[in-house]
C-alpha cells in the first residue's frame, strides 16, 4: 500500500489502516447512522472477526487509492447531500493522514433507517 | 423600543400565529441570514468539506422559502410541513442537512396544530433538537446541535413564565446567542482559531431574524459586526484605498462601559471608510481610512468612549509608494557594466532589498526566494552574459557560498567571491565597490568591510530547539546576531530591542532595518518609533525589504 522510502527505510501503510481512517470519518458525517456490510458474506465474516472497518473497502493498485463506503442513511435527509458530505469528509481525512491523493471515493447507500414515521 | 414598534409588538402578541404568520417569520429568518451570510462564512475554521456554512444554510432556507412562497395555508402545521419539505429538497452541505432535520422535527410537532401557541412552540423546538441529534452516530458538541439543544431548553424554561409564543421566542434568541458564544469552550478547534461555530451562528441569525421582524427592526442592513481580532484583515485594506483616504488609523481601546456598536459604526462612517472593528483580549481594535484633515478625528472620538491603549497612524500614500516598488520588480535599474569594469552579482531574498542593492551599483541580482538557495546554474546565468570578465559574487548567505564557488569553477570568467553571510554584510561590502578599480584590491577591501557591520535577523522559530545556550519554543520570536541565535522573545518588538542592546547599538552611528513581507508596515513603523526613543543619537532608517521569513533584517554600523 502507500509506500514511502525514507533515509532509514520504507514506510508501508496498509489498506486496513486507510479503511479505519475512512470508517471514523464516515461515522462523523451527518446523516450517516451506520455502516453496512456490502453483502451477506462480509456481514458474517465481520460479525465473527469484529473487523474495525466494516462497510469500507480500500483498493490500491500500486498507483491509485479507491475507497468504497457502504452506509445507512437517516430517512428524511437529503441523501445526495449526505453522500457528498461523506465523500468529502473521507477524502479530506484520508489525504490529510496519508499525504497521498485518493483517486475515487464511491458512496453506496445500502439502506435508510426510519427513526420516526413522518 | 419606539412607540410604533411597541404597538406592532402588541398587535403580534394578540394575534394567533397561523400558517401565514409562520410564512412571514420564515422569510424574515431567511433574509436576516442572507444579509449576515459572509459573517457566518468567515467563521469556517478548517477546510470545511461542504464549503461555506453561511452560503449552504442560505441556500437551504431559500429552497424552503421557494416551497412556501405561493402557499396560502392558514394551518400552521401544513405550512411547517411545506417548509420542511422545501428544506429537505434543497439541503446543501452538512449544515444544510442538519438545518433541514431541525425543520423536519419542528414540523412534525406542529402536525395537527392550526395555530402556534406557547406549549406547541416549545414542543416544536424539542422535536427539532431530537430529530437533528438522531441523524448522526457521534454528535459533536459545540456545534449547531448544541445550539439547538440550548434553544429547546430555553423554550421549555420560558414556558414556565409565559404562554405567549412571541415572548418565548424573545427568550430563546438571547439563549441561542449565549450558546453560540459558548461553543469555543466545547470544541477546542474553535477556541484555537478564536471563532464561534459557524452553523450555530447561522441558526442564531435565523431565529434573530424572526424576532427582529416581530419588533419591526430592519432586516436589510447587517448589524455592525465585531470580528474576533484574529479575523481582522488589515494588511489587505490597501487594496481598497479610495481617493480622499490618505491615512490609516488603528486604535486599540477599552470601552468605559458597554458601548453601542451601531452608534459607533454610524459615527465612524461620517469620518472615513474601510471600517473594521475587532474584539479580543478584553479590548477593541478599530480600523479606518480617513482623509488627511480628519486624521485625528477617530482618535478624539474613541477617547470619549473609553481608554485608548494604542494608536497607529499610517500614511497610505507613502505605503502606496511601497506597493509600486513591489510590483515594479522589472523596473529595478541595475548598473550598466562596461567591458573591463567589475560586475557584482548578488543574491537577494526580497524585492525591496533587491532595489537597495541595485541602487548601490549591483550589475545582476539572483532572486533567493523562499529558500535562499539558488542553484549554481542560476548564479552562472546571472553573470555569464555580462560584457565583462571581472565578476564579484556576494552570496549574502552561508549556504550559497558553495553554489557560488561551483559557478566560479565552471566559468572562464575571472570570478571572486566576497563571502558575505548576511544581507547587511553584502550591503556593507557594496559601499566599497569601485567598478574601475583593480579587482584584487577591490575584493580585499570589500571583504574587510564585512566585519564593519553587525547583522541582525528577526524571525519566528519553526521548531523548538536549544542552540547556543538559548532554549526556544516553536512559534517564539528569535533574534540572530551575525548568524548566531542570541535571544528569543514573545514579540518582534521585544526581540528587536533585545538584539540592539546585545549589538551595543548605542556605540554605533547607523541602524538600518529592512522589514519583510510578513511584517505589516504599520508595525514596522511603530517599532522604529520605539527604537528612536531608546536611541536618540543614532540615525535610524527603515526600508521595505520584502523578504520572506525574516520579519526584520537589521544592520548596525
Amino acid at each position: 500500500m502507500g509506500e514511502e522510502t525514507t533515509t532509514l527505510g520504507t514506510i508501508h501503510i496498509s489498506p486496513n489502516a486507510v479503511a479505519t481512517i475512512a470508517y471514523h470519518a464516515t461515522l462523523q458525517s451527518y446523516g450517516v447512522v451506520g455502516l453496512a456490510p456490502k453483502n451477506l458474506a462480509e456481514g458474517l465474516t465481520t460479525s465473527i472477526t469484529r473487523e474495525p472497518a466494516r462497510g469500507i473497502s480500500v483498493h490500491y493498485n500500486g498507483e491509485e487509492i479507491d475507497i468504497d463506503v457502504h452506509v445507512i442513511v437517516e430517512y428524511g435527509t437529503r441523501i445526495t447531500s449526505v453522500a457528498s458530505s461523506v465523500a468529502n469528509t473521507v477524502r479530506y481525512q484520508v489525504e490529510k493522514a496519508l499525504g497521498m491523493t485518493v483517486h475515487n471515493i464511491n458512496v453506496h447507500v445500502q439502506g435508510l433507517r426510519v427513526s420516526n414515521p413522518d | 423600543m419606539n412607540p410604533e414598534n411597541q404597538a406592532r409588538l402588541e398587535r403580534f402578541k394578540s394575534m394567533p400565529i397561523d400558517g401565514q404568520a409562520l410564512k412571514k417569520l420564515v422569510e424574515a429568518g431567511l433574509t436576516w441570514l442572507r444579509v449576515n451570510q459572509q459573517t457566518v462564512n468567515s467563521l469556517n475554521v478548517f477546510p470545511v468539506p461542504d464549503g461555506d456554512t453561511g452560503t449552504n444554510m442560505v441556500l437551504t432556507m431559500q429552497s424552503a422559502w421557494a416551497e412556501i412562497d405561493n402557499l396560502g395555508h392558514r394551518h400552521v402545521g401544513q405550512m411547517a410541513a411545506a417548509v420542511s419539505q422545501g428544506a429537505l429538497m434543497g439541503a446543501r452541505g452538512n449544515s444544510g442537512v442538519i438545518l433541514s432535520q431541525l425543520w423536519r422535527g419542528f414540523a412534525r410537532a406542529l402536525h395537527d396544530q392550526e395555530t402556534l401557541d406557547g406549549p406547541s412552540l416549545a414542543r416544536a423546538f424539542a422535536d427539532a433538537r431530537d430529530t437533528a441529534y438522531k441523524g448522526v452516530v457521534r454528535p459533536v458538541e459545540g456545534t449547531i446541535l448544541t445550539v439547538a439543544k440550548d434553544v429547546a431548553s430555553a423554550a421549555e424554561a420560558a414556558l414556565k413564565e409565559t404562554q405567549a409564543p412571541f415572548e418565548i421566542l424573545a427568550q430563546v434568541v438571547p439563549a441561542a446567542d449565549a450558546s453560540v458564544e459558548h461553543t469555543p469552550e466545547l470544541l477546542p478547534v474553535l477556541k484555537q482559531a478564536g471563532v464561534v461555530d459557524a452553523g450555530g451562528k447561522g441558526l442564531f441569525y435565523i431565529l434573530e431574524g424572526m424576532l427582529r421582524y416581530i419588533y419591526g427592526q430592519p432586516l436589510d442592513v447587517a448589524l455592525a459586526t465585531v470580528q474576533p481580532l484574529s479575523a481582522m484583515n488589515l494588511e489587505n485594506t490597501l487594496e481598497s484605498i479610495e481617493p480622499g483616504q490618505d491615512y490609516e488609523v488603528v486604535v486599540d481601546f477599552v470601552p468605559a462601559s458597554s458601548f453601542d456598536l451601531q452608534k459607533f459604526y454610524g459615527e465612524l462612517e461620517t469620518i472615513g471608510t474601510s471600517i473594521q472593528v475587532g474584539e479580543g483580549d478584553g479590548m477593541y481594535r478599530m480600523h479606518i481610512h480617513v482623509p488627511t484633515e480628519k486624521r485625528y478625528q477617530p482618535i478624539d472620538y474613541v477617547m470619549t468612549l473609553g481608554t485608548i491603549t494604542k494608536v497607529a497612524l499610517e500614511n497610505l500614500l507613502a505605503q502606496m509608494g511601497h506597493i509600486d516598488k513591489k510590483s515594479g520588480r522589472d523596473r529595478i535599474e541595475l548598473a550598466n557594466v562596461e567591458p573591463g569594469q567589475i560586475a557584482v552579482v548578488t543574491v537577494s531574498p526580497g524585492a525591496g532589498i533587491a532595489r537597495v542593492f541595485a541602487s548601490l551599483g549591483v550589475a545582476a541580482i539572483v532572486e533567493g526566494g523562499q529558500t535562499m538557495n539558488p542553484s549554481t546554474q542560476e548564479i552562472l546565468s546571472a553573470f555569464e552574459n555580462l560584457p565583462t570578465d571581472k565578476v564579484v559574487i556576494l552570496p549574502n548567505n552561508k549556504n550559497i557560498i558553495l553554489a557560488a564557488q561551483a559557478a566560479k569553477e565552471v566559468t572562464v570568467k575571472n570570478v571572486h567571491i566576497v563571502p558575505s553571510c548576511t544581507i547587511p554584510q553584502g550591503l556593507a561590502a557594496m559601499m566599497h565597490l569601485n567598478p574601475d578599480g583593480e579587482v584584487e584590491a577591490v575584493v580585499a577591501k570589500m571583504t574587510r568591510a564585512l566585519d564593519d557591520v553587525t547583522s541582525g535577523e528577526i524571525t519566528i522559530a519553526t521548531r523548538s530547539v536549544e542552540i547556543d545556550g538559548v532554549a526556544v519554543e516553536k512559534g517564539q520570536v528569535i533574534a540572530l546576531m551575525n548568524g548566531a541565535l542570541v535571544l528569543c522573545a514573545a514579540s518582534v518588538e521585544q526581540a528587536c530591542m533585545g538584539l540592539l542592546e546585545k549589538a551595543d547599538a548605542a556605540s554605533y552611528e547607523l541602524i538600518t532595518l529592512f522589514y519583510g513581507g510578513d511584517l505589516a508596515p504599520t508595525e514596522a513603523n511603530r517599532i522604529v518609533d520605539l527604537i528612536r526613543a531608546v536611541y536618540p543619537s543614532q540615525e535610524i532608517e527603515l526600508q521595505y525589504g520584502g523578504q520572506p521569513h525574516y520579519q526584520l533584517i537589521i544592520s548596525v554600523e
